[in-house]
């Protein structure tokens, strides 16, 4: 079930009744349990069993891991939890891809290989669900933690309804230590969840579906080319809309599981205010880029093993991240993109250390002249280049969403000559109105953004007198009403 | 901020929220808009689950919004013992409807299906299918929470009017400031507000405002001029027609060869609507053809007097008391065209007059 559902309203009210009867906290947790399994159980009900497969295979693998001194028989376990968590994501999520690339590349070397279209449907969840267990897993074996005794407890950890089925990507030492002493939300932490869950309504529903969707679809959906002011007007909406769908369903999670007692991890932390790519991936989708990291970019050497190799690991990272969105090579363009900018970035920094490490302890003023550059040196520290910064990294954000959301290479290229003017004679799509609609809260967002930037919501919040947090919490919930049921179901959902 | 004022803010946002809704739903009231159900993926999932207790008696109807106007479903049980199973789409082609009902290995009912020649023709893949496509890939994922909330919705829906999808929320209000189009762009057929509501079966009736208002009337009827303009001239290529002719007849026959029944039927328009389509898709190369391609019986409104009689007031659909009329109408001459074992119900009686012929 989605947030934004009236089945979900019913089920929050029993689950949250129920969690704050005097009952034992075992049976609290079996409550929890059992209400994440109806969860999940009311989109599919027969893909359970693969998140059961995933939770047991996990919790026994691990406990094998920790109790064996083989190093052989230690990797041997930990195969066998890698191969059944990324097999299942193979299978569901890219059988289609590696079948649909193997028969073009039989094509391509002139042997005619007619596959059946396999007819897959995607378990929602399991790219999230499957990098939670995993990381449960690796960490045992890196003997991080020792491995959790209780079933219970890590059967929660994996399903627990709020981050199941699009993040935040918990780690266990995230969740579990919570589920091993009673809680109950204080009636802060109650209230503040239900505004965090009324934010993240207002994000999704009336921003990302009420506000952007259309004209995202629309450009998006074109097979001709359109005029530069369409074409930007489409990318910004899109670029609106992914943040509001995504970071709206990571504020409800963690509202609603507040409002539980459970603190989840922040997923995004005003992304459009970012200053460089390193920057924008540690406030975007902050769980998944802290996963690919630790489980991936360092294993493979991170910044240890030269030059060379630090651009080499971010570029793979970066394409596996790709990958990780979706089977599609415009995924995996979009991810090489972020690889590139990010490697851009690196070299840009490493030269300007170097230049400041050559650079003589103090100039004269009489010497200032012959130092200056065509290109002077942009200080960060400054606010107004900060925000130029921002806005330069916004803009190519917005070029890497258009294969992030286009649905061929060909539909993405096209869109990107339109928007810069390459073909001419595109035509007028959108109405003023919608232009108006995508430039207003362009404007809203990035600018709450860079206000933002170095604060947060709660902080924010409690300047605001009783009165004006009313307000605006009442204007979020009547912006909802007025949009009513949107879309229903949230962009990463397919991911 | 401390807790209490929390709890305070959380309290103001309650009882301003409350304020609003009450205030909300009271304007549109005031306004005498009409209660309608919103005609969305989650209604037609919910019709579509019915189709496999159709019957001759009750026909699954696919079509666009003609047939969601003329054949009224009250009327069609009352004379038959049971109410049609409508899954027709306003703006849309009924191809993509056609073709899931003849891949379900499970359906073998009967079908009425409603010709409105300008969309049943449209191209593959054009956008008349889109909103048929859209729903026919929904169906089979429509999962459990969806249904839950459906019925919930459906609840509320049946007593505030502001949950109407299609006028009141954000998007169709933002559409409604008054700022001027951009040169060259056309952002679709703007139709006035509050002219038909829809029922909870699908149904869909013109509002007494609509059919008091000959101004509003006459705007509907520029509306259809407007289409008919951005509508192509070309006539449809060739191989094109042959090809959407032969996947209906696939359909059709999948359909049949289940024991279920097929039939065509070309509802009522008229005025400039009627000539603009009598034009564009001639009678013999588009109608007859597909029925003799097809092996399909079908019914032509201007082949019945009794079909015939009637006046669309915006040309294209007829109003509420004229659909219970020509639902009367057609009922015996579908059972006299195809033989289907309709039982009869009601008073209606078989007059030669009713089955003449022109």
């Amino acid at each position: 079930m989605v947030f934004n559902s009236y089945t979900f309203v019913v089920f929050f009210v029993v689950v949250l009744g129920l969690h704050s009867l005097a009952l034992p906290w075992r049976v609290k947790k079996i409550n929890l349990l059992l209400a994440s399994y109806l969860f999940y159980a009311l989109w599919n009900p027969p893909f359970i069993l693969l998140l059961w497969l995933s939770t047991v295979v996990d919790f026994y693998m691990a406990r094998l891991i920790a109790g064996e001194q083989r190093p052989l028989q230690r990797k041997l376990w930990l195969t066998v939890s890698l191969v059944l968590n990324l097999g299942m994501l193979s299978y569901f999520k890219y059988g289609g891809f590696l079948l649909e690339n193997f028969t073009a590349l039989l094509g391509a070397m002139g042997i005619v290989f007619q596959a059946v279209k396999p007819d897959i449907i995607l378990p929602v969840g399991i790219s999230f669900y499957t990098f939670v267990t995993l990381s449960y897993t690796l960490d045992v074996y890196r003997r991080k933690f020792a491995p959790e005794p209780s079933f219970l407890n890590f059967a929660l950890f994996v399903t627990y309804f709020p981050h199941l089925v699009a993040g935040p990507i918990v780690r266990p030492e995230d969740l579990i230590p919570q589920f091993k002493t009673p809680r109950t939300a204080t009636r802060e932490q109650l209230t503040w969840g239900l505004f965090l869950l009324s934010l993240g309504l207002f994000l999704k529903v009336a921003i990302a579906d009420g506000l952007l969707a259309e004209t995202a679809d629309t450009i998006f959906g074109l097979p001709f080319p359109v005029q530069p002011l369409d074409a930007w007007t489409g990318v910004l909406a899109f670029s609106g809309q992914i943040f509001c769908d995504f970071a709206g369903y990571s504020t409800c999670a963690i509202g609603v599981s507040l409002c539980l007692g459970f603190t989840l991890p922040e997923n995004f932390r005003y992304p459009y205010a970012a200053i460089g790519f390193s920057d924008f991936w540690r406030r975007w989708h902050i769980t998944l880029s802290t996963w690919l990291r630790d489980y991936l970019y360092i294993p493979l050497g991170g910044n240890r093993l030269g030059a060379f190799r630090i651009y080499l690991n971010l570029m793979i990272t970066m394409l596996l991240g790709g990958l990780w969105h979706g089977a599609s090579w415009t995924f995996v363009i979009w991810g090489a993109l972020h690889g590139l900018f990010l490697c851009v970035e690196r070299l840009a920094r490493d030269w300007q250390t170097n230049r400041r490490a050559n650079r003589p302890e103090r100039i004269a003023d009489d010497q200032m002249i012959s130092r200056a550059s065509v290109l002077p040196g942009i200080s960060q520290t400054h606010p107004l280049s900060g925000f130029g910064l921002a806005l330069l990294t916004f803009f190519l954000v917005n070029v890497t969403w258009v294969f992030f959301r286009a649905p061929t290479f060909g539909g993405a290229m096209l869109l990107l000559l339109a928007m810069f003017g390459v073909i001419p004679n595109g035509a007028p799509m959108l109405s003023n109105v919608a232009i108006l609609t995508v430039a207003l809260v362009t404007v809203g967002l990035v600018g709450s953004h860079w206000l933002l930037r170095d604060s947060s919501v709660l902080a924010l919040s409690r300047k605001l007198p009783w009165w004006g947090l009313g307000l605006a919490w009442a204007t979020m919930l009547i912006a909802v009403i007025l949009t009513q049921k949107g879309s229903g179901s949230f962009i990463y959902f397919q991911f | 901020m401390k807790p209490a004022n929390y709890a305070k803010a959380a309290w103001l946002t309650f009882m301003l929220i409350l304020t609003f809704v009450v205030g909300w739903e009271s304007y549109w009231r005031n306004q005498h808009y009409e209660l309608s159900y919103n005609d969305d993926v989650n209604l037609w999932a919910a019709t579509r689950q019915e189709i496999y207790q159709s019957s001759p008696a009750r026909p699954v109807l696919i079509g666009s919004s003609r047939i969601k106007f003329d054949v009224d479903l009250p009327t069609w049980e009352r004379n038959t013992g049971q109410r049609p199973i409508q899954l027709s789409l306003v703006g849309t082609s009924p191809r993509p409807v056609l073709t899931d009902l003849g891949n379900d290995a499970n359906f073998a009912g009967t079908v009425i299906i409603d010709v409105t020649e300008g969309l049943f023709f449209a191209p593959i893949g054009s956008f008349p299918e889109k909103a048929a496509n859209e729903r026919v890939k929904a169906y089979p994922r429509w999962s459990l929470s969806e249904q839950f909330s459906f019925q919930l919705n459906r609840l509320l829906e049946s007593k505030l009017l502001f949950l109407d999808n299609e006028l009141l929320t954000i998007s169709p209000l933002l559409k409604k400031l008054p700022i001027p189009d951009r040169a060259g762009v056309w952002t679709g057929p703007k139709f006035p507000d509050d002219i038909e509501v829809v029922t909870p079966d699908r149904q869909t009736i013109w509002t007494a405002r609509f059919l008091a208002d000959t101004s509003l009337q006459n705007q509907v009827k520029h509306t259809w001029l407007d289409i008919m303009d951005h509508s192509p001239k070309d006539p449809l290529p060739a191989p094109l027609l042959t090809r959407i002719m032969d996947e209906t007849k696939h359909s059709a026959d999948q359909i049949r060869a289940r024991g279920g029944r097929v039939l065509f039927v070309r509802t009522p328009s008229d005025g400039l609507v009627y000539d603009g389509e009598k034009h564009a898709f001639p009678r013999a190369q588009y109608w007859d053809r597909l029925l003799v391609h097809t092996q399909t019986p079908g019914i032509y409104f201007a082949d019945y007097p009794a079909l015939s009689q009637f006046h669309c007031p915006e040309w294209s659909h007829l109003t509420t008391a004229d659909a219970v009329r020509f639902t009367e109408a057609l009922i015996p001459i579908v059972r006299q065209k195809t033989g289907w074992p309709i039982s009869q119900r009601s008073a209606t009686t078989l007059t030669d007059s009713t089955l003449s012929v022109h």
